[in-house]
């Protein structure tokens, strides 16, 4: 079991929960059960493709996915999933 | 709507005089009610961008993630990213647009010769291909 932290603009598509507890070894496992009961959260981290968006981190506890096995990192209970965006800007490549 | 309640307000902008001639971040923690969003606590953050600052931001998500935990334990929500545009209107700009994220709002200020000019708000969509400006307040 692992609980996910949902972010507040998110909330809308977890009957306002902002946080949810579901089963799983791995983040992977985690992440596919979230979306399976809350399937309006697919569109919000995942592609069409099943890849996750490219705004989307995600932390196990404090760490990073990306350096402890992306989807494959194990999850225990107790544990603690974030979704956290990158976000970067700036004046640099003019106007849209 | 958003609106910017004064004290996060006269931080924000505090943080983007002090951070000029480069651009400034930070995170807006407030409460939504409905269609409208009301920021009461603005938090600094510090621009991670590797290289020269005056035109680019980059927000480390590991202080994000810092910032979502701080609204959770005030009651709080993590609603809003702000930045500043130095010497620069307060578009919403390409780089803006293709590093931005839809969940958030996102608030820009022109801060001009060091003082602060105007400021905007957008909602980026999911595509990162538009952000429609939101009306502001504060």
């Amino acid at each position: 079991m692992a609980k996910i932290l949902i972010p507040t603009p998110l909330r809308q598509f977890t009957g306002k929960q902002d946080s949810v507890t579901v089963p799983g070894g791995t983040v992977g496992e985690v992440l596919t059960r979230l979306t399976a009961e809350y399937p309006d959260l697919r569109k919000q981290i995942f592609t069409d493709e099943g890849k996750l968006r490219s705004f989307v981190n995600v932390y196990l506890n404090d760490e990073d996915i990306r350096y402890i096995g992306k989807d494959t990192a194990a999850t225990t209970d107790g544990d603690t999933l974030s979704l956290v965006p990158s976000i970067a800007g700036g004046t640099a490549g003019g106007r849209n | 709507m958003i609106h910017i309640e004064n004290d996060p307000w006269a931080a924000m902008v505090a943080h983007a005089r002090a951070s000029y001639p480069n651009e400034c971040c930070g995170a807006m923690l407030g409460s939504t009610d409905g269609e409208t969003k009301t920021v009461r606590e603005a938090i600094a953050l510090q621009n991670a961008f590797e290289g020269a600052q005056a035109a680019r931001y980059e927000l480390r998500p590991e202080d994000l993630l810092a910032a979502d935990k701080a609204a959770r334990e005030r009651h709080m929500d993590l609603i809003g990213i702000y930045h500043s545009h130095p010497d620069c209107d307060a578009y919403f700009s390409k780089t803006d647009l293709q590093n931005s994220c839809p969940w958030y709002t996102f608030v820009v200020l022109s801060i001009r010769k060091g003082e602060f000019d105007h400021a905007n708000s957008f909602l980026p969509n999911f595509d990162q291909t538009d952000a429609p400006k939101e009306e502001l307040t504060y």
